[in-house]
């Protein structure tokens, strides 16, 4: 059996991830960690499991791998906990690290340890996504040119208040949600970001928050591909889903639009009086976690990497400069 | 009044059924040659005028449908003579032409109404109206999406001569440019990238944009010619500080139509959901009655000026790689 647990729950993908352990054969989940007891009360009575916020007590499980959902910032200090206390498996939530030092610290600890760390970047095992890279990698849609993609979601601090703490988050809507599309284009071009141009304001929570709550970014890649990117939390509160993830890519012989998350079904409620979307497509968390438990039953690195974590914090730091001072940042 | 129509080609053809609908009489049509003139003429009950002069002395109106290289000359021309003038988009290539053709038409004290049809179609006048409306607040961020074919001609395939025709950002992404304004204000700072800048080989185009508006909003622009015949599809997020609006062609489509066909598609494609009234002739109507009446008209000439101005600065950004900043054009014509 392959033992795994999740340290913190401070973000919410950790209430996801501990189902997505505990469904799959041959994986013992052992419990969690949380710094913060009142999270280990809360999260210890609601998914029925054991928690402590003792990281020996932790440890002494003895995991294979673990999971980390902390606060953006305190990912390396996770990541230097875990493999001080033996781990040679992690999984870390996204963004990497809120600075590049922390994300090139972490990239390197990793191969000085010959440490497992896997990013956690989901989308590349949602299922649509995966049917049209294949047809991308086949060359049935011809030569890329470019992309057009928007991942905007509602503002997260509906469901954790750290998400919009400039600190603990490392930004605003720039550094939630331009890493998922930076990523899957960079896998799906196989090249990497030159250049970064980006804008981004307050617009929408204005007054709310300290942090941005708009951004729009463009991409130039080393093999002349580009990317715009909306990561914007335009998404009202009362939008009948979280937000979503759509891009459209460019080529020689047309275009292809894929929607992540267009597989819902269109709920009526009474009780709210409001339409919801009920997703009924393939979950594509259960398929990272599954590749994070295959990489270790394998004992081989997983398909996703520290430094995939790291070209992602790159483009999210250029994004930011570029935001800040107007001009085009090259990588 | 009687108007006569420059240029024969998708543009003058639609025109020309909105200006059946008005009170007006066509005295005309003038091409580059008289027989392609002529099918639109025999249509009309109407003539051909093998040039521009004969055509401006029988006429008091002139609608130019003419390719955009044209438009400078003709309004011209059109000034000189006192003839109020309608003029397709993109107004010209270049906005110094544009103030200048504002200019020749303030001396001379005729009308210059430049046809940006996107703000009469009904889906993006309700939006304009919506947001206008203060219900949903200020835009935070827009995207406006645009695309379709390459325009084919079988000859003089001008659309796709940049010299003349200006390329996918001046000529289709023009719409959305002018749109952005009317909803969000002037535009500060351009920035974009374009398939053909890169690569001048491909067989298709797509250009994306980002505008920094000087009141902050950041507008998203998507100008493609990439789709196979016969698709066009627009569309439309408006995302404000109290709400928001979307709008998609594809999915506002009232009809299906899955009827096998060998019929090909037109050689330019314009976009449509079935109305009682074309968005041109809407258009047109309201054209006319400016003209007739004075009446107030939603798209001034310094607005077909300014779209342009933003195009030449997307095609630029798009040429060096850099973002570049739109001159206040205020106080200039004067």
């Amino acid at each position: 059996m392959i033992k795994i647990g999740i340290m913190s729950f401070a973000h919410l993908h950790a209430e996801a991830y501990i189902q997505n352990i505990r469904s799959i054969p041959g994986v013992e989940w052992i419990g969690f960690i949380d710094p913060d007891s009142e999270r280990v009360k809360q999260f210890s009575e609601q998914f029925r499991t054991w928690g402590t916020s003792d990281f020996d007590e932790f440890f002494a499980k003895k995991p294979d791998g673990v999971v980390i959902c902390s606060e953006n910032n305190n990912h390396l200090s996770m990541v230097e906990t875990a493999i001080a206390a033996g781990v040679k498996n992690i999984c870390c939530e996204k963004p990497l690290a809120t600075t590049l030092e922390d994300a090139e610290k972490i990239v390197s600890l990793t191969e000085s340890k010959k440490i497992n760390l896997m990013t956690a970047f989901p989308m590349r095992f949602s299922a649509p996504i995966v049917a049209v890279k294949d047809q991308l990698d086949r060359g049935v849609y011809g030569k890329i040119y470019c992309f057009r993609s928007e991942n905007e979601g509602q503002m997260p601090s509906l469901h954790r208040k750290w998400f919009v703490d400039k600190k603990l988050a490392g930004g605003g809507a720039l550094q939630d949600h331009l890493v998922h599309l930076t990523d899957l284009f960079r896998w799906i071009t196989k090249s990497e970001v030159d250049s970064v141009y980006a804008q981004s304001s307050q617009c929408f929570h204005r007054g709310e928050v300290d942090v941005e709550t708009a951004g729009m970014a463009m991409l130039h890649f080393k093999n002349d591909c580009f990317a715009t990117i909306d990561c914007s939390w335009s998404r009202p509160d009362y939008y009948p889903t979280w937000g979503g993830l759509n891009f459209e890519v460019v080529t020689d012989r047309g275009a292809v639009q894929v929607d992540a998350f267009r597989q819902n079904l269109s709920v009526y409620r009474h009780d709210i009086q409001n339409q919801v979307w009920h997703y009924w497509g393939s979950d594509s968390n259960q398929g990272m976690i599954e590749e994070f438990a295959a990489s270790i039953r394998e004992e081989r690195p997983a398909c996703i990497t520290a430094t995939d974590g790291l070209r992602a914090v790159e483009v999210v730091q250029a994004a930011y400069e570029s935001a800040a001072s107007g001009k085009t940042v090259k990588l | 009044m009687k108007v006569g129509i420059v240029g024969t080609g998708s543009m003058g053809s639609t025109h020309a059924m909105g200006w059946a609908e008005t009170d007006a009489e066509i005295v005309g049509f003038c091409a580059e040659s008289v027989p392609e003139a002529e099918p639109l003429a025999k249509k009309y009950h109407t003539k051909v005028f093998e040039k521009l002069d004969q055509l401006l002395s029988e006429a008091d109106i002139v609608d130019i449908c003419t390719p955009t290289y044209l438009h400078p000359t003709q309004v011209r021309q059109a000034a000189k003579a006192r003839k109020q003038i309608i003029c397709e988009k993109p107004l010209a290539l270049d906005w110094q032409s544009g103030l200048e053709m504002l200019r020749a038409c303030e001396e001379a004290g005729v009308r210059l109404l430049v046809a940006q049809v996107v703000r009469f179609f009904p889906e993006y006048a309700a939006a304009k109206e919506l947001v206008d409306s203060g219900q949903i607040g200020k835009p935070g961020t827009i995207h406006l999406r645009r695309c379709s074919y390459r325009p084919k001609k079988p000859s003089n395939n001008w659309f796709l001569d940049e010299q003349k025709s200006g390329g996918i950002l001046m000529d289709l992404a023009i719409h959305d440019f002018d749109y952005a304004r009317w909803v969000a204000g002037d535009v500060r700072t351009v920035y974009t990238q374009k398939v053909s800048s890169l690569d001048p080989s491909s067989p298709i185009d797509f250009g994306l944009t980002i505008l920094t508006h000087e009141n902050g909003t950041l507008t998203h622009v998507t100008c493609g010619w990439a789709y196979p015949p016969p698709n066009f599809q627009t569309g439309f997020d408006i995302n404000c500080e109290r709400g928001a609006v979307h709008f998609d062609s594809e999915e506002t489509m009232p009809i299906h139509n899955l009827i096998q066909t060998d019929k090909d598609a037109p050689d330019v494609a314009l976009p449509g959901s079935p109305l009682a009234e074309s968005p041109y002739t809407s258009e047109i109507k309201e054209f006319y009655r400016a003209i007739c009446y004075g009446d107030e008209i939603r798209v001034t000439g310094m607005d077909g000026v300014k779209a342009v101005q933003i195009a030449c600065a997307a095609r630029e950004s798009a040429r060096t790689g850099e973002p570049v900043q739109i001159k206040p054009l205020e106080g200039v014509l004067k």
